[in-house]
């Protein structure tokens, strides 16, 4: 009975740690995504050094946490995250509005699709 | 190149340690979810050793998942007769008083032909031999034959042989088990004048040594060989 608490302890844990991944992921993509939207409303206003401070920040959060993302998220995901921050980076350099939005609406696309591939969701479970 | 090696040294052997949770050892043995289990388990830690995408987090929580499963299923099996029955099934009586239950056969999806086999691997041949054939919950035959046609035993044919007595190892490929050595009351001289009678001077020149409750010994001197 003993190894059967034990087995279940384990199975409530693990349960425990995927809710709270799953949130984690949420908010922490939504905070990045945040900063991505303050980002695009400085260069919306030309003031594209703002932007590409807001840039890097988001950059640094999502590096900061590339451990423990790397983790848990597949590679190919968290690759194309970082090849679009550069994206992104490279076009708020150029000042290329069309550009930079574009490229800064498919990093946070990307973040989003992310997060929601951690939801507890029918549409994941299917 | 070193993060295979790494994840495959890491999976194989979370899944020893699984599997010997589990507490089965042969894969006859194995009830079908059991089975299933370890099928799966390899199934997926192939997954991240071949893949390196993927984290391994996505090979060891399914297979961590799956082992607790497991491990609660089967103290709850053994709590619960209900249960045990769901999980596992119950065995079936495909033979009774040497008479085939077809409806037992027909349940079961066995056929003749396997039944015969069955019985052919257990010498016998003739099914009107067995009194009882059981298909079991493994999927394994069990047969008891009629009374008159099961081998006399000692004792119906007034004999009283020696009762047989279990040999310990002592020494198993030139190492010594001393646990073993004093389980059966035995010490350092004892064993010295063993290896004197078969003039031998060290352990390490005996292959296999084992002595039964009756102080009865199997000696096994190592060979040699100049290759």
């Amino acid at each position: 009975m003993k190894r059967a608490w034990i087995a279940g302890s384990v199975l409530i844990l693990l349960l425990a740690v995927s809710w709270w991944n799953a949130w984690y992921i949420q908010s922490f993509t939504q905070t990045l995504s945040g900063v991505l939207a303050q980002a695009e409303d400085a260069a919306e206003t030309g003031d594209w050094e703002m932007a590409g401070r807001l840039t890097m920040e988001a950059q640094d959060r999502w590096e900061g946490a590339s451990r423990y993302l790397y983790t848990v998220l597949r590679h190919a995901d968290t690759d194309q995250v970082d090849i679009k921050f550069q994206a992104v980076l490279e076009w708020i350099e150029c000042r290329e509005d069309g550009e930079y939005s574009s490229a800064n609406a498919e990093l946070m696309a990307q973040l989003a699709l992310i997060a929601g591939m951690e939801q507890p969701s029918i549409k994941n479970l299917l | 190149m070193i993060i295979a090696l790494a994840r495959t040294i890491f999976l194989y052997l979370l899944i020893i340690a699984g599997i010997r949770l589990m507490g089965k050892r042969q894969v006859g043995e194995l009830e079908p979810s059991e089975l299933v289990l370890a099928m799966l388990i390899s199934d997926l830690a192939a997954v991240p050793m071949q893949d390196f995408g993927i984290p391994l987090a996505f090979g060891v929580a399914p297979i961590i998942v799956l082992l607790c499963i497991t491990m609660v299923l089967s103290v709850l099996t053994m709590k619960s007769v209900r249960l045990r029955a769901l999980m596992c099934g119950k065995p079936s009586i495909v033979i009774d008083h040497g008479q085939i239950i077809q409806r037992e056969m027909t349940r079961n999806r066995l056929t003749l032909d396997e039944l015969l086999e069955e019985l052919r691997l257990q010498g016998i041949l003739d099914p009107s031999a067995v009194k009882y054939a059981i298909l079991e919950t493994s999927g394994r035959l069990s047969t008891i034959l009629y009374a008159n046609q099961q081998p006399a035993t000692p004792e119906q044919l007034g004999l009283t042989p020696e009762d047989a007595s279990l040999p310990l190892v002592l020494i198993n490929d030139g190492r010594l088990l001393e646990a073993n050595l004093k389980t059966r009351g035995y010490d350092q001289n004892w064993l010295d004048k063993q290896l004197a009678a078969h003039k031998l001077s060290s352990v390490r020149e005996v292959y296999f040594l084992t002595v039964d409750q009756r102080g009865r010994t199997y000696f096994v001197p190592k060979e040699v060989w100049r290759s």
